[in-house]
């Protein structure tokens, strides 16, 4: 814990200890912008999760002094936190998001689509008062055709990487380009091999989907579950 | 923050620091819940933008599709467009043939309203992407 504590106090954040427990708190007084208060969370716990187990509290959760930390928090939720710390000793978070390119989602969609093609052909020559309610349905019709390219593609991303982590979990894609978002629950002697797997993925997305790779991360998508079946 | 953008070249070779668009989420929506009633509301966290969080389905996200798929080129619809016209023509006719062909492929490629359109468009566009964060703004 070496590490993880250098990092915390590094951060301006310190340790409340429970009964075998320690929850990491920073004081909100004289609070700066919530942007470098979600930064500073941020940096904390992704320095932590690159040796460390930590459960991520979500972002903002306030609490009055340290003792309410350990009365609120710490004591009540005792048995759960133990559990989920073992749970997830050994094993780090990855998420891979993908990003879209624009040309080519909306090229394969008018390709995939007559409905489209036409509507778009329609719309392209209407005056924008006249053409408003056609415009809004073909964005309809567009959004409904990228959810399926969207399925199509978090299911091949699944299929590559599913069998490398210990559990996947899928999330909803950001961004109204966003093309995937999935995230994996590795252990740690097998990140490396997990990264080569997604550099091939990326190979073969290469042009379409631009992927990235985020963590180790604290397991944020695989906490609030209860004690996992897999552990 | 590192963030490993996964290239052929190889896994963390490249790491490079990114900005709080792609964590955006995973703060604010994922993590342990203690209890609804310490969290603290966030105001002002003029960050976020549309790209960082999970789109609605909404009347402005579907004009936001129109307008992407409008901005295809027309010379990307498949249909020859004039550099492939220009070469069958040329292969093939005589001098009153070809004319008559450049002619049609000008009306075809609309020529009379190519600047003004562009214009509109990014200004659409521009409007369409201000309003997006002055919702963002009066959710947070």
């Amino acid at each position: 814990m070496t590490s993880a504590r250098a990092s915390i106090e590094g951060a301006g954040a310190r340790a409340v200890a429970g009964d075998e427990l320690a929850a990491i708190v920073t004081d909100s007084a004289g609070a700066t912008r919530a942007a470098d208060l979600m930064r500073r969370h941020w940096q904390i716990l992704e320095a932590i999760a690159a040796t460390d187990v930590v459960v991520p509290v979500q972002f903002g959760t306030a609490m009055a002094d340290d003792d309410a930390v350990v009365a609120e928090f710490l004591a009540p939720r005792h048995e759960d936190l133990v559990a989920q710390l073992e749970a997830f000793e050994g094993k780090v978070q990855l998420t891979v998001k993908g990003t879209y390119d624009e040309t080519a989602l909306m090229r394969s969609v008018v390709d995939g689509s007559p409905a489209v093609a036409s509507l778009r052909a329609q719309v392209r020559g209407m005056s924008e008062a006249a053409g408003h309610f056609k415009r809004i349905q073909l964005g309809e019709l567009v959004a409904a055709e990228v959810e399926q390219v969207r399925e199509r593609d978090a299911a091949w991303l699944h299929e590559q990487l599913d069998a490398l982590a210990v559990a996947s979990s899928r999330e909803a894609a950001t961004g109204l380009q966003g093309a995937v978002n999935a995230a994996f629950l590795v252990e740690r002697k097998r990140v490396a091999e997990f990264g080569r797997a997604v550099d091939a993925a990326a190979e073969r997305l290469d042009g379409r989907i631009e992927l990235r790779l985020l963590g180790p991360l604290p397991p944020y998508s695989f906490v609030n579950h209860g004690v996992p079946e897999w552990a | 923050m590192a963030v490993a953008h996964a290239a052929p070249s190889g896994y963390l070779e490249r790491p490079r620091p990114s900005g709080l668009a792609d964590v955006i989420e995973i703060i604010l929506d994922k993590g342990l819940v203690i209890d609804a009633y310490v969290r603290v509301s966030l105001i002002g966290i003029e960050l976020i933008t549309i790209d960082a969080r999970i789109v609605i389905a909404s009347v402005d996200t579907y004009l936001r599709f129109a307008e992407a798929v409008n901005r295809l080129d027309i010379s990307e619809d498949g249909s020859q467009g004039l550099p492939e016209l220009m070469e069958s023509v040329t292969e093939g006719g005589a001098k009153s043939k070809t004319k008559g062909a450049v002619e049609g492929a000008k009306e075809k490629l609309g020529a009379g309203g190519g600047d003004d359109d562009d214009d509109r468009k990014s200004g659409r566009r521009r409007q369409a992407a201000s309003r997006s964060r002055r919702r963002s703004n009066d959710e947070e």
